[in-house]
């Protein structure tokens, strides 16, 4: 149509020339010609149009030095992703974080707190093994970190800098960095023995269909049914095994940069995807510690002592209370000494 | 005030490297830190170019944007400089630089890369001018005693240019309309958002 | 094209002001440094500990506050003579800045020069004196050195003659350095004195100065700023002369001039040019042949030049017609249409200009394709004006002074050549008596007989003794002096191993060992000696273009070096001969001085007009630098009295005294120009006539000249004949009668010492050489027109009976097998076994053996790793990526060893053809030598000699080795 195309044109020929030349061969091998240099067959705007089609985008070449990342002479990506952290990246946050906050804090004005309707037995009975609590507040305690110096990663310049200045930021902030590299270990770990430890009691079935209809409670009045753990916690459960997971793989890739992932793209992606799986897992985990925590009366317990109230979990965990009671029922997750337990 | 780029004439450029030992003269620069670059596209075929890079001073400096610390700064010269006290040693600018112009001490950021280093366009650090302070961080300051940065200075054919934008793109304008040629300011539309004619 | 900033010093508002007394104080730098330094590399290198610092230049960031010297030194890595200017503080090279007042490079470097600063901060130069006692480097002092190598010197001259010592000398040599030592080797009575030229444009010299009278580049670098078509034959200037790309891309720009890159390598140089030739290595002249072939087919030659200007044209013809545009394609595999069009723009595109390197020149043609090219530059009328001529880019970057001050086994300085006239020349100059040097010599015969080239030396130490078989003279090779020459830049490694091996004596003089120190297996009397680099002393080098500079030291040798002079100086002092030897050179505390060398110089070097150059004359155009114009290199009115009206470096020749202000020649052979301006005509070298035909010019003569046609050179008998010889001064006249003795009309203007029949000639307007034709027919070598010879080791065996190369023939007092070898690899078919053909070149980090430039951080890091390159269809057969470790071996290796590198896979090598750098060494045939160098002085980064795959090969002329076509095979490691 215009120049424009013309040049591409003249630029694919060339190429094709290139590669013909490379390919075909002279007749006699040792005498082969190469075509005249055609001076505007390196035109940067006709290069990268034409390297836009082939991939990346990026302008890749040769260079002596052994690190391989020099070879990229343009990556215009860079421009992307300086545009995806200044806007979706922080509105992300932001709408995620801050919504699930508004959230709460509605739910909590509306409704108040989950009570125990027919008041604690004043029996308890085990629900989580000791190794349970450890795995959770494991997995808790350093996401709770990794949450704190991850988002002040991007918003710490924005929120603390002005209030504390450059030099105490960066001290706080190179202290957050290697806490936040570090504690990528524990969280990992956590969420490995999370993983396997809950794994069992985290199978989706019907009744989780059942409880999902009933928005958890939500709709009607009757608290639906649920075994050990009902479809929100299994939720929560997954969502902390893959977002977990995913936080820990992309981590440890941003950790030993162009090492696993070799190429900028590679890497500005994994940056990216840990960041917004980051702001959705803090988003989920601010719910979830709502529900743990202020937001259901007895709640909190399970997860600090192990224990709950027996008629919190007859209204919460029905199935799962039922099974326990059974002893025939060798798939409970009834530990041993449960009986004695309750019986003080 | 001038507006400082640079401007490297890929018809011009033979990667003969003057551009990367000058630099690491005037700077001391370690072994395995690149401030600057050659790269040659087209390798070994025709319509084979070289051009040199390194920071190339952008409008908007992606570096800048995404740093978590904030420690880059621009001057009055358009100059994008960061002040090595407070950078953390994130990578994240790498990510984001266009031009892989971010080079780190350490390889891997466990526990930390070490503080980010970069092209300073010769015009040093934060600190006063030509101090050995900012002499050890950042290099030397050629631009306050009145010098462009030696690797364009030292350039062997004169293809990289420095200095204010409006006064190399017109060399070059002037030289592609001389010659009849001219492969483009590489990196101008990623960097200034601009081009030159070519 | 930079532009200072103007507002420089005003303030500048920046965050710095904001964040001034904040900072809690700076990182550790050095730590910094080390961290960056050990983390990032895996080089093993690095972290090698160095040795005692005797006495170290500690770099450190400039103080700003103190006063700085600026001091101007030349770069000592190539030809083309870019200024160096060094910041110095305290004794100390803090810094390095633009030269922007060199015509030359106007303050531009490439990768080497820009790093030069890191040479004298010497993290990894010898420190001290070393020998090798029971296979262990030892550190000795200076005295016990000297007098141990004398004594052995001594000791071989006792039992096997002063023919068995060698010395080889340096293009890194200051002209007055490599003088001296020229002086030196004749003081010690032999011939055998040698340097890079040999391996580098030693066919050249020998082609060009045959042709039209001076072994040198008739234009210069700058001058190219005026071609309107620029050809480059085995020149891959962009890497080994960067800064000239300057002046040709320049020119190129301003006059669209056409570029044309004939190489079987598509180098950066012919990224730049307009078009590019790739041909099969080792048919140079079957290619200029087919250039020429469609220009005498076309009537594109220039009649009136070659009437008027050349000597046998004819007989070329008759060669050319032979190379019709099919047959040149079956040989080089070039298409006829491509050449056609070469051939009318080199022809009717004026001027042109021919750039060649080594790519013609280490060939075993080298010599025949030198003069097919000057040949070519004839018949086109394009020698001896702006634009146009022979630019011959050399090597080093003082290669043109020493082969112009005789590192060269068939000449005393200023190519006066070995003979008896040129002996009591320069006797006279040197106040000694001509029979007291041939006492020197094992006989008067030796005197005159030329040396034994770098090439064979190794031959030379074990051959059998034998004038028909073997090697020429009593005893073999027995000693080696080595000054500022690496080992493997020589072809044919593993031969030189039991040459070394042999040998009683080796000395390395050296700023860094070379292969020489480690190559082969030698337990004991083998010397390192720590010499400085050229910044770290003062002298002249004389670029490529014939433009002498003078450099000034910068800072005083590092460690315990010591310059050239000095150890020369002590040498001669121990030999007992330095009374004699440096009898009019001013020498304080053993260090000779150079002004006064180059003055010595100035009063001997009459043929190559070096006698107009004197040491203030240089140091003046050094200073005046800026008034210098870019293009014809000639100091306007507007300059300084002192350089007014003179070419940038007295470009010689610059005839006369220094009195007489000559300018210097710019441009060769330049009619256009008054002698007196820098004009000449082609030199009358050969005779006045041949055959009845008369060799001098006809009609031809330079702008002003009172003979308005040929003449032959001057001489006190010519002088009479014209009536000219009453223009002598009375003191003029004196001189010549003394050293004419009983025979004053033989004094010619290159033996007259008072100058005067120079200046009477320039008086007259007459060149003093003469005017005569340049001759494409050059009777008196091998192939007086040049004829294509296939390569010894050749790709296309079908090729050899039509044209063979030479026959074996002794050269030089050592026998060249050449015929027999190309033979038997055509019996044994070895390019079935060996497919690919090797060529082997530069890369612009680093220089010649390549010690120097890789114990160069700056350098270093940017070429880690010795490669091959491979083009990716021989690669995919071979089942080779890029970048992997591939095993090379050639058709003499020993059986069983393989050279280990990197695979280089791209499309810069044609299918079939394989280049490697010759720059590396340190690993010799997949060992690694590391260990092998003294602790600490082990270059950065070491890899295989390229030099360990190529073969035998010679030219018949200069013994030139043949580097650039041998075969090979490649695999996978």
């Amino acid at each position: 149509m215009n120049r424009f195309t013309l040049k591409l044109r003249a630029l694919l020929a060339a190429f094709v020339i290139c590669l013909g030349a490379a390919t075909l061969g002279a007749p006699n091998a040792l005498a082969q010609s190469a075509p005249p240099a055609a001076p505007a067959a390196a035109h940067e705007e006709v290069l990268f149009r034409y390297l836009q089609t082939q991939g990346s985008g990026n302008l890749v070449g040769r260079v002596t030095i052994p690190d391989q990342k020099a070879a990229t002479l343009i990556q215009p990506r860079g421009r992307e992703f300086q545009d995806i952290w200044r806007g979706p990246m922080k509105w992300i946050a932001a709408a995620s974080i801050i919504g699930m906050i508004v959230l709460v804090g509605i739910f909590y004005a509306v409704k108040g707190p989950i009570r125990t309707t027919s008041g604690y037995a004043g029996r308890l009975i085990q629900r989580f093994r000791s190794i349970d609590v450890f795995a959770h507040w494991l997995t808790a305690g350093s996401f709770v970190l990794l949450a704190i110096t991850g988002l002040n990663i991007t918003f710490g310049r924005y929120l603390l800098l002005p209030l504390i200045g450059p030099e105490a930021f960066t001290a706080w902030s190179e202290a957050a960095k290697v806490a936040h590299n570090f504690l990528g270990f524990p969280f990992t770990l956590g969420v490995l023995l999370m993983f396997v430890l809950f794994l069992k009691d985290n199978i989706f079935d019907k009744t989780d269909l059942r409880w999902f209809a009933q928005g958890g409670g939500m709709i009607g009045h009757a608290h639906p049914p649920a075994r050990k753990f009902n479809g929100g916690q299994k939720i929560v459960y997954w969502a902390t095994v893959f977002g977990g997971g995913a936080l820990a793989v992309t981590g440890f890739v941003l950790m030993f940069p162009f090492q696993i992932v070799t190429s900028i793209d590679g890497m500005q992606l994994t940056a990216q995807l840990h960041g917004i799986i980051a702001f959705l897992m803090i988003a989920l985990i601010i719910g979830h510690i709502y529900l743990g925590s202020i937001g259901m009366e007895g709640a909190f317990s399970a997860m600090w002592s192990g224990k709950v109230d027996l008629n919190w979990a007859k209204e919460h965990h029905p199935l799962w209370v039922e099974e326990m009671m059974n002893p025939t029922r060798k798939d409970s997750s009834l530990p041993t000494g449960a009986k004695g337990a309750g019986a003080d | 005030m001038a507006r400082m780029k640079f401007l490297c004439d890929a018809d011009r450029c033979i990667e003969c490297n003057a551009c990367v030992t000058a630099c690491k003269n005037e700077h001391e620069v370690p072994w395995g830190i690149n401030r600057r670059r050659v790269v040659t596209i087209n390798d070994g075929k025709p319509g084979e170019r070289s051009i040199s890079m390194a920071c190339m001073h952008c409008t908007d400096a992606p570096c800048a944007a995404v740093c978590p610390v904030d420690c880059f700064y621009t001057t009055a010269d358009g100059v994008v400089l960061h002040s090595k006290d407070l950078c953390i040693g994130c990578g994240y600018c790498f990510y984001a630089c266009p031009f892989g112009a971010p080079q780190y001490p350490r390889l891997g950021n466990f526990g930390s890369r070490g503080k980010m280093d970069k092209c300073t366009y010769c015009a040093g650090g934060p600190e006063a001018d030509n101090t050995p302070a900012e002499y050890a961080k950042y290099g030397s300051n050629r631009l306050a005693e009145g010098k462009l940065p030696a690797c364009a200075e030292m350039c062997s054919t004169k293809a990289l240019l420095a200095g204010d934008g409006d006064i190399i793109a017109q060399i070059y304008a002037e030289r592609v309309s001389t010659r009849g040629y001219g492969s483009g300011a590489w990196g101008w539309r990623t960097a200034y958002k601009d081009m030159v004619a070519g | 094209m930079l532009i200072k900033r103007s507002d420089a010093t005003a303030a500048r508002s920046r965050l710095a002001s904001a964040y001034q007394g904040l900072s809690s104080g700076g990182l550790d730098r050095r730590a910094f440094l080390r961290n960056a330094g050990i983390g990032a590399t895996g080089l093993a290198a690095l972290g090698a500990m160095p040795l005692t610092v005797a006495r170290q230049a500690e770099a450190g960031p400039m103080d700003h506050a103190a006063p700085v010297q600026r001091i101007k030194n030349l770069c000592t890595h190539c030809s083309v003579g870019c200024t160096v200017v060094a910041e110095v503080q305290n004794g100390v090279w803090v810094g390095q800045e633009p030269a922007w007042e060199s015509p030359i490079n106007r303050g531009t470097h490439c990768a080497k020069g820009a790093s030069v600063r890191e040479l004298v901060h010497g993290d990894r130069r010898i420190r001290y004196p070393m020998k090798l006692a029971n296979g262990q480097w030892q550190r000795i002092t200076w005295d016990q050195a000297v007098n141990e190598i004398a004594d052995r010197m001594m000791a071989v001259r006792a039992a096997s003659g002063p023919e068995s010592v060698y010395f080889l000398g340096s293009a890194k040599f200051s002209n007055e350095g490599a003088y001296l030592f020229r002086k030196l080797a004749a003081f010690w009575g032999t011939n055998s004195v040698d340097h890079q030229a040999r391996i580098c444009h030693s066919t050249t010299v020998a082609g060009v100065a045959n042709t039209w009278g001076y072994g040198a580049q008739t234009n210069s670098y700058n001058d190219i700023r005026n071609a309107k078509t620029v050809l480059f034959i085995g020149s891959n200037a962009a890497e080994a002369h960067p800064v000239s790309l300057q002046h040709v891309l320049s020119g190129k720009e301003k006059n669209r001039a056409n570029v044309i890159v004939a190489d079987p390598r598509f180098t950066r140089t012919a990224a730049h040019a307009t078009e590019y030739i790739r041909f099969r290595p080792g048919t140079d002249i079957p290619l200029t042949w087919g250039i020429l072939w469609h220009i005498f087919e076309n009537g594109w030659e220039d009649r009136e030049f070659i009437r008027s200007r050349v000597y046998g044209m004819d007989e070329v013809r008759a060669e050319v017609a032979k190379w019709n545009p099919a047959e040149v394609e079956r040989v080089t595999g070039v298409p006829g249409a491509q050449l056609r069009e070469v051939a009318r723009k080199f022809a009717t595109e004026k001027p042109a200009t021919l750039v060649w390197c080594m790519g013609a020149t280490q060939k075993t043609v080298g010599t025949a394709n030198v003069r097919a090219f000057s040949i070519l530059l004839l018949a086109t009328g394009n020698v001896g004006g702006p634009g146009n001529g022979a630019n011959i880019f050399r090597g080093h970057c003082n290669v043109q002074g020493a082969t112009d001050f005789g590192l060269d086994v068939a000449n005393l300085p200023a190519y006066y050549g070995v003979d008896e006239t040129a002996w009591r020349h320069w006797s006279r100059v040197w106040g000694v008596s001509y029979e007291s040097m041939v006492a020197r010599f094992e006989s008067p015969q030796f005197m005159t007989m030329p040396g034994i080239p770098s090439t064979r030396y190794f031959d030379a130490a074990t051959a059998e003794v034998n004038p028909q078989t073997g090697i020429a003279q009593r005893d073999r090779l027995k000693a080696m002096i080595v000054f500022g020459h690496g080992g493997n830049t020589i072809t044919r490694m593993p031969e030189a191993v039991r040459g070394l091996e042999a040998l009683d004596l080796l000395v390395v003089a050296d700023p860094h060992p070379t292969t020489f120190a480690v190559l082969s297996n030698r337990r004991e009397n083998t010397y390192l000696l720590p010499i400085c680099t050229q910044f770290e002393c003062s002298g002249s080098r004389t670029a490529s273009n014939r433009s002498v500079q003078w450099g000034e030291q910068i800072v005083e040798p590092i460690f315990e070096s010591k310059t050239d002079y000095e150890v020369i100086y002590r040498l001669a002092e121990k030999l007992g001969f330095a009374n004699e030897m440096f009898k009019s050179i001013t020498v304080r505390s053993k260090v000779p001085e150079p002004e006064s060398v180059l003055r010595e110089i100035n009063r001997g070097a009459w043929s190559t007009g070096y006698t107009g150059i004197s040491p203030e004359r240089l140091k003046a155009h050094l200073k005046h630098q800026r008034h210098f114009d870019l293009v014809t290199l000639r100091a306007g009115p507007e300059a300084p009295a002192e350089v007014r009206g003179d070419y940038y470096g007295l470009p010689w020749p610059c005839w006369g005294t220094p009195e007489i202000r000559h300018p210097g020649t710019h441009i060769l052979y330049n009619t256009h120009l008054h002698v007196k301006d820098g004009g000449g005509t082609f030199r009358a070298r050969f005779g006045v006539e041949r055959n009845g035909v008369s060799l001098l010019a006809e009609g031809s003569y330079s702008k002003g000249s009172e003979i308005q046609d040929g003449y032959p050179e001057f001489t006190m008998a010519v002088l009479k004949r014209l009536g000219w010889d009453k223009d002598l001064t009375a003191e003029e006249r004196a001189v010549i009668e003394r050293i004419g003795g009983n025979n004053v009309d033989r004094v010619s203007w290159a033996t007259d010492l008072s100058g005067g029949i120079i200046r009477v000639a320039l008086e007259h307007g007459c060149s003093p050489f003469g005017n005569a034709k340049a001759r494409a027919l050059a009777w008196n070598l091998p192939d007086p027109i040049p004829v294509h010879r296939e390569p010894i080791y050749s790709p296309r065996p079908d090729l050899v009976a039509k044209y063979p190369t030479r026959d074996n023939f002794m050269a030089h007092r050592v026998i060249n097998y050449g015929r027999t070898v190309q033979q038997l690899a055509v019996d044994r078919n070895v390019a079935r076994d060996f497919p690919i053909v090797l060529t082997s070149g530069r890369l612009v980090e680093y220089e010649g053996g390549g010690e120097e430039t890789r114990s160069n951080k700056w350098l270093a890091e940017l070429q880690q790793d010795m490669f091959v390159e491979i083009n990716p269809q021989d690669a995919a057969e071979r089942g080779i990526r890029d970048g992997q470790w591939v095993l090379v071996w050639g058709p003499e290796m020993p059986k069983g060893k393989v050279c280990r590198m990197k695979a280089l896979v791209t499309e810069r090598v044609g299918k079939g053809v394989a280049f490697m750098p010759f720059h590396f060494a340190g690993w010799f045939m997949s060992e690694d030598q590391r260990g092998k160098y003294p602790a600490g002085t082990d270059p950065i980064v070491l890899g295989e000699s390229a030099n360990t795959v190529t073969t035998y090969g010679f030219d018949p002329v200069t013994s030139m080795q043949e580097t650039k076509c041998t075969l090979c095979q490649i695999r996978a490691a």
